[in-house]
C-alpha cells in the first residue's frame, strides 16, 4: 500500500509570457493552480507582481508577468508538476522552494550598506 | 591622559565596519529582495567579495544563494552592461 505523503508548504515563482492577453494569462494561471489542487494540494495565496522587464532574454522574450504562489502539495507530486511546467509553453520560467509560512505582505527590511 | 581620538583622526587605525545584515538583524536573505541584492553586485553583475562589503561569512553564503536564485528568475542579470 502506498504511503500517504504529507503536504508541504512551498512558494513558487512563475514567469508567464507577457504577450498573452489578460484572459489567456488567467487561463494559464488557472492551469498551474489546477495542477496543484488536482494532486491533493491547496493554494494559499497568489501575489500578482505584474509585468517586469527580464534582466536578460529568455526564450526570445524581454518581458514577463510575475506571479508568486504559496501552496501546499504532497512532496512526491513535485516531480510530476515540474514535468507539466516544462511542457507548458506559456510559462517562461518557474522556481519552487520550500517555505516556512505564508506571508501577509511581501516586504523587506532596508539594509544600509 | 590624552584626549580620545575619533576614527577619522587616527590614520593607522583600521576602520571596522559591521556586517549590514547583522546590523539590521536579518535572519534570512530573500531572493525577491532585489533592492538589497543589487547593492552587493557590481555594475557588471558580479557578486562583490565580502572583504569589500564587510558581510559575515554565513551571511555571504546566504547572499550568494539569493543572488543566484534572483539571476535564474531574471530579476538580476548574469552579465550587466559594460
Amino acid at each position: 500500500m502506498a504511503k500517504k505523503e504529507k503536504n508541504h508548504l512551498y512558494e513558487g515563482m512563475y514567469i508567464l509570457s507577457a504577450t498573452l492577453s489578460d484572459d489567456a494569462r488567467q487561463k494559464a494561471l488557472d492551469k498551474i493552480t489546477a495542477g496543484m489542487t488536482k494532486r491533493g494540494g491547496e493554494v494559499h495565496k497568489i501575489f500578482d507582481q505584474g509585468r517586469r522587464k527580464l534582466a536578460y532574454e529568455m526564450e526570445k522574450r524581454r518581458e514577463g508577468h510575475y506571479y508568486l504562489i504559496y501552496f501546499s502539495v504532497p512532496g512526491n507530486s513535485m516531480a510530476e508538476m515540474w514535468r507539466d511546467y516544462h511542457l507548458n509553453e506559456d510559462l517562461i520560467r518557474f522556481m519552487t522552494l520550500r517555505a516556512e509560512k505564508v506571508p501577509e505582505k511581501i516586504e523587506f527590511p532596508t539594509i544600509v550598506v | 591622559m590624552y584626549p580620545k581620538k575619533g576614527p577619522s583622526e587616527n590614520l593607522f587605525s583600521k576602520k571596522r565596519r559591521q556586517c549590514p545584515f547583522t546590523a539590521a538583524g536579518v535572519k534570512s536573505i530573500d531572493y525577491k529582495d532585489i533592492e538589497t541584492l543589487s547593492k552587493f553586485v557590481t555594475e557588471r553583475g558580479k557578486i562583490l567579495p565580502r572583504r569589500i562589503t564587510g558581510v559575515t561569512f554565513n551571511n555571504q553564503r546566504m547572499l550568494c544563494v539569493a543572488i543566484k536564485r534572483a539571476r535564474h528568475m531574471g530579476l538580476l542579470p548574469f552579465v550587466g552592461e559594460e
